[in-house]
C-alpha cells in the first residue's frame, strides 16, 4: 500500500475484486492469469476506466512481490521516438524472468501515440522477444493500431464507467478518508467525470482539501475551475469580428493550459451549439471544424488550421459561411 | 577611381530621397548620448555608407571606420573599437565610430557581437553601424541598444535622373532608353546602376537582357509586398530570400490580418492551412514533389484570396508565434518537471498530467508528496506560488 496522499494511487484497486465495472474482462484475465500464462494482451477504451490498474493486477497475482523486477511500464506518448522504446525493452528482455513464469510482462500505455512506422518497427520486436515478454498495449481506440500488432493480441474493450461503478469506489474513499458526501455530490462528481474514474477521483481529493464536507455546490465550483481550455472566449472574439483577438486568446490558451490542437478542435466543435447563430451556418462551421481535425492529422502545424477555422467563425459572426 | 566611388554623395544635400533618413541621422548625433549607437539598414546601394560619410564631413567628424574585411572578433575589436571610443580625437573636435556591414560579423568572429555590446555601453562617441537584414537574431542583442533607420531602395526614376547627371558630367553619350534599361535593371542599388553604366558605357549600345538582374538578396518585406500587392514571378518568389520557407510561412500567417479580412482572410488562411497540409506530408513521408504545391498555396494561393491586387503602404511585422512559444517554455518549464515526476507515480503520461495540472495542485502542495517525489527546491517553490 501506498503511503502517499495520491489518492489515485492510494485507492488504485490492486485485486480482481476491487475493480469496478469491465466485469466481463475481468472474467476472462483472470482467468487466463490463473492458468499462469497470458498471450500478448491489448486494452482499448476510454481514459480512467482501469486498463493500467489491470494492467499492474495481472502482473502482481502473476509475480506476487516480484513483480516490480518483472515488470517493464513505457509511455509511448513520453517516450522519445520508437527507438527509445526498443532499446529499453531490448535491455529488460535480455535477462530471464524468476520464478516460475517464463516471461515479463512489458505494458506500453497509449500505443495509439506511435505513428504508423513506429508501430512497424515494434511489431519485429515483438516478435524478437516473444519467448521472453509478453506485451500489454493500452490505446483509446484500436483502430489506430495497425492490423499485424491487433492480431498478435488479445483485445479487450473497456467501457466508460457507470454512475454506481465510480460511486463505489468513491464511498470507498469516503469511508477511509472520514467525508461527508451528499447524494447531489455524487451526481455531480460522476456528471464532471464523464465515467473516468481518475478525474473522479482527482476532484474528490482537490474539494476534500477545501472542506470535509463536500456538497454539490463544491463540486461544481472546483471542477469548473480546473475546467481546462474554455473555448467559448475564444469563439466571441471571433464572431465579433476581432480575428486578432481571437488568435492571441488562442495561442494563450493552449501554451498556458498545455493542451493540443486536437483538444482545442473537440473543445470548439462542441461549443459550436451552444452559440447564437442560424443553425445552418452551424452546421457549415461544423463541417469546416471537422476538416480542420482531418486536416491536422496530415499537415504539420496545427495553430495554422485553427487560424484557419478561426477565419471561418468571424465570416460566420457576419451572417455568411 | 571608378564612377561609382566618383560620385559618392559627399553631403546631405547630394543623398537623394532619403530625406526621412537623413532626419533621422541628424537628430541621433544631435540627441547622443541619449541613444550611443544607430543601425542604418537597408539593400545594398541605397547609400548607406554614404549617409555616415556625409554626415561626419557635415559635422566635421573624424570616422573610424571597421568594414567587413577587418577581422572582427573579440580580442580584434577590444584592440581597437575600445580604445577608438574612449580616447579623443587628434585633429578634429570628436569621431563617428563606423561599423560596417554588421550583419557580416560571422561565426569565425567569435564574441564580436556580445563585445560590440560592451563598447556601445561604454563609448564616447556615436556609433553608427550598416547592414542589409537587420532582423536576424544574432544581432538582436545590439538592436535592443540602437536605435533603427531604414534606407529604402530607390525608385527607377529617381535612379535614372542620377545617370542622367553623371552622363551629362562625364559626357557620355547615351540614350535615355539604355539609361532606363539600366534603372530597372538594378532595382533600387544606386551603386549597381552607376557600375552597369561605366561597364556598359565603353562597348556600342545594346539591350540589356531584362531578365539578368542581379541576385538581389529579397528582403522578407520585399517578399511580402510582391506577394500582396503586386502578385508577380509566384514560382521564383522565396527562391533569393536568405529565410527558410518554413520562416517565410511564419510570416505569411502573421501579416495576413494586416492585409485581408472577412471572406478574403477566411480565403487567405485556407490557402495557408493547404500548404501546410502539403508541408506534413513532405515532413512525414520525405515527398520532396510536394514542395511545389506547398509553394503555390503559400504565394498564389495567399495572394489571390483578393479578387483585385492591393495598394498602399502596409508595415508587416515579424512573426510573434514562436518567440511567444519560447517564451512559455522558459515559463512553464517547472510545471514540466513536476508533471514528468508525478505521471511516473501515478502511471501516466506526462502530456496528461500537465492538462490536469489545476486539478493537481492541491496534491501536489503537500509536503510528503514532494518529498516522495523528489521535488527539487525550486519546484517545491514553482507548486507552493500556485493559486
Amino acid at each position: 500500500m501506498n503511503h502517499i496522499n495520491i489518492w489515485t494511487e492510494k485507492y488504485r484497486p490492486v485485486t480482481f475484486d476491487e475493480m469496478v465495472g469491465q466485469q466481463e474482462i475481468l472474467k476472462r484475465v483472470r482467468s487466463l492469469v490463473q492458468a499462469m500464462n497470458i498471450p500478448h494482451l491489448m486494452f482499448a477504451g476510454p481514459a480512467g476506466t482501469g486498463k493500467s490498474t489491470l494492467a499492474l493486477i495481472i502482473v502482481k497475482e502473476l509475480f506476487k512481490e516480484k513483480w516490480k523486477e518483472n515488470y517493464l511500464e513505457l509511455n509511448a506518448s513520453d517516450e522519445r521516438g520508437i527507438d527509445v522504446v526498443r532499446q529499453k525493452v531490448k535491455d529488460f528482455a535480455r535477462t530471464k524472468a524468476i520464478e516460475n513464469i517464463p516471461f515479463k510482462v512489458i505494458f506500453l500505455d497509449e500505443a495509439d501515440a506511435l505513428t504508423k512506422e513506429a508501430q512497424q518497427a515494434l511489431r519485429r520486436t515483438m516478435e524478437n522477444y516473444s519467448n521472453t515478454c509478453r506485451f500489454i498495449m493500452s490505446c483509446n481506440y484500436s483502430s489506430r493500431i495497425i492490423d499485424p500488432i491487433q492480431s498478435r493480441c488479445v483485445v479487450f474493450r473497456f467501457k466508460l464507467l457507470e454512475k454506481k461503478d465510480i460511486k463505489k469506489r468513491i464511498e470507498v474513499i469516503a469511508e477511509n478518508e472520514n467525508l461527508n458526501i451528499t447524494e447531489k455530490a455524487y451526481d455531480a462528481v460522476y456528471e464532471s467525470s464523464e465515467g473516468d474514474c481518475r478525474k473522479a477521483i482527482n476532484l474528490m481529493q482537490a474539494t476534500a482539501a477545501i472542506s470535509p464536507d463536500i456538497t454539490e455546490d463544491m463540486i461544481l465550483m472546483v471542477s469548473s475551475a480546473a475546467k481546462p481550455a474554455d473555448m467559448k472566449i475564444v469563439l466571441d472574439y471571433a464572431l465579433a469580428g476581432d480575428f486578432l483577438g481571437a488568435r492571441d486568446k488562442l495561442l494563450d490558451t493552449m501554451l498556458k493550459e498545455s493542451v493540443s490542437g486536437t483538444e482545442i478542435i473537440k473543445g470548439i466543435q462542441k461549443e459550436i451549439w451552444n452559440l447564437e447563430i442560424e443553425p445552418s451556418i452551424k452546421v457549415r462551421l461544423t463541417e469546416k471544424t471537422g476538416e480542420a481535425e482531418f486536416r491536422m492529422i496530415e499537415g504539420s502545424d496545427e495553430f495554422v488550421q485553427l487560424q484557419a477555422l478561426l477565419a471561418s467563425f468571424v465570416l460566420a459572426g457576419k451572417g455568411e459561411s | 577611381m571608378s564612377l561609382s566611388e566618383k560620385y559618392r554623395a559627399k553631403k546631405y544635400e547630394d543623398i537623394v530621397k532619403q530625406d526621412k533618413a537623413i532626419d533621422e541621422v541628424k537628430s541621433f548625433l544631435k540627441q547622443f548620448p541619449k541613444k550611443k549607437s544607430l543601425i542604418l539598414y537597408g539593400p545594398a546601394g541605397t547609400g548607406k555608407t554614404s549617409l555616415v560619410l556625409a554626415a561626419a564631413r557635415e559635422n566635421n567628424l573624424e570616422i573610424l571606420e571597421l568594414n567587413s574585411s577587418d577581422l572582427r572578433n573579440r580580442a580584434k575589436l577590444e584592440e581597437t573599437l575600445r580604445p577608438a571610443a574612449q580616447q579623443r580625437s587628434l585633429f578634429k573636435k570628436g569621431k563617428i565610430l563606423l561599423m560596417d556591414e554588421v550583419d557580416g560579423v560571422t561565426g569565425t568572429d567569435t564574441g564580436g557581437i556580445p563585445e560590440l555590446v560592451r563598447v556601445i555601453n561604454s563609448t564616447h562617441y556615436p556609433i553608427i553601424m550598416t547592414c542589409n537584414d537587420v532582423w536576424q537574431s544574432k544581432l538582436s542583442p545590439v538592436r535592443q541598444k540602437s536605435k533603427l533607420v531604414e534606407m529604402k531602395p530607390l525608385d527607377v526614376g529617381t535612379i535614372i535622373s542620377l545617370l542622367m547627371k553623371i552622363t551629362e558630367k562625364e559626357n557620355l553619350d547615351k540614350s535615355p532608353y539604355f539609361l532606363k534599361q539600366i534603372a530597372i535593371k538594378s532595382q533600387g542599388d544606386t551603386r549597381a546602376a552607376i557600375n552597369d553604366l561605366e561597364s556598359y558605357s565603353e562597348t556600342d549600345e545594346f539591350t540589356i537582357d531584362l531578365t539578368e538582374k542581379r541576385d538581389v538578396q529579397a528582403s522578407i518585406f520585399n517578399i511580402l509586398r510582391r506577394l500582396f500587392k503586386e502578385r508577380q514571378d509566384f514560382i521564383r518568389l522565396f527562391d533569393n530570400s536568405e529565410l527558410s520557407l518554413d520562416q517565410i510561412f511564419l510570416w505569411i500567417e502573421e501579416n495576413i490580418p494586416k492585409e485581408y479580412s472577412g471572406r478574403e482572410l477566411a480565403k487567405a488562411y485556407a490557402a495557408l492551412a493547404s500548404a501546410d497540409v502539403f508541408r506534413g506530408r513532405i515532413y512525414k513521408n520525405q515527398s520532396w514533389r510536394f514542395l511545389i504545391y506547398q509553394n503555390i498555396f503559400q504565394s498564389a494561393g495567399i495572394s489571390y484570396a483578393k479578387d483585385s491586387p492591393l495598394g498602399g503602404f502596409t508595415k508587416y511585422e515579424r512573426p510573434k508565434r514562436i518567440l511567444k512559444i519560447w517564451l512559455n517554455n522558459q515559463k512553464i518549464a517547472k510545471k514540466k518537471t513536476i508533471s514528468k515526476k508525478y505521471a511516473r507515480f501515478v502511471h501516466c503520461s506526462t502530456k496528461r498530467i500537465m492538462r490536469d495540472f489545476p486539478i493537481l495542485t492541491p496534491m501536489l502542495k503537500q509536503e510528503d508528496v514532494q518529498k516522495k517525489l523528489r521535488f527539487s527546491d525550486e519546484e517545491i517553490a514553482y507548486v507552493n506560488g500556485l493559486k
